[in-house]
């Protein structure tokens, strides 16, 4: 071994890459997109418990003004609305009855750490592709860690 | 031939560690660094003892092809 680097993520990008990093992320999660986001909206929130999570290292790149950067997920009455804030870092608003707000918490977090994971991943995998790097093995470990050898020259 | 590959594990929380095999010298820092690039931010680095003997190998051969050339 010669060289071993610990790199800290950074989500970054547009609201299209953001997204598909976010759906397929909740999915593996049981989370599913919520099916009509009106009737969502109009359902209220009394009684609810909210809690929202910001995720420090993200930037989402501005589109096009307009245009709706936000997902709303749903798994067992518990929702969870990503979108962009006002400083243009990822945010999870999460949405639950007969939850307590610590639950909701960590429920968000799973969430968000799911999503950083995907994007990761998409990224390392783009810039495999893009340098012409062959994946000669990858593995999801029991906690989750996706270990990928790669090989080209 | 000596196994030339990276390591990558991307943790559940999207920490990435990369590790490089059997690539020698400056080579392993630059594709290494190119993934943290794109990543995030470099948290940490190790250089194990294979990057110094490689460079060490190198220097006396360039030592023994400068003192053969006088």
């Amino acid at each position: 071994m010669s060289t071993v680097l610990v790199v800290a993520p950074i989500v970054i990008g547009n609201w299209p890459l953001i997204s598909a990093a976010v759906t397929t992320a909740v999915a593996s999660l049981g989370f599913a997109l919520a099916s009509d986001i009106e009737q969502a909206q109009t359902q209220g929130t009394r009684g609810k418990t909210r809690a929202e999570i910001e995720v420090p290292e993200s930037e989402i790149l501005q589109e096009a003004a307009g245009a709706d950067q936000k997902i709303v997920v749903e798994r067992d009455g518990v929702r969870a609305t990503f979108s962009r804030d006002a400083r243009g870092a990822l945010r999870v608003c999460m949405e639950g009855q007969g939850l307590s707000k610590a639950e909701l918490r960590r429920i968000g977090q799973e969430l968000i750490d799911r999503v950083t994971q995907q994007y990761v991943y998409h990224r390392i995998m783009t810039e495999l592709n893009e340098r012409g790097m062959a994946v000669v093995d990858e593995q999801v470990a029991e906690d989750r860690t996706v270990k990928i050898r790669v090989r080209n020259w | 031939m000596a196994r030339e590959e990276i390591e990558i594990e991307i943790s559940p929380s999207g920490k990435v560690t990369v590790r490089t095999i059997g690539i020698k010298g400056k080579r392993c820092l630059d594709v290494a660094e190119a993934l943290a690039r794109i990543i995030g931010r470099e948290e940490s680095r190790e250089l194990t003892s294979e990057y110094y003997e490689t460079e060490v190998h190198q220097r006396s051969q360039d030592e023994i092809h400068l003192r053969q050339r006088r």
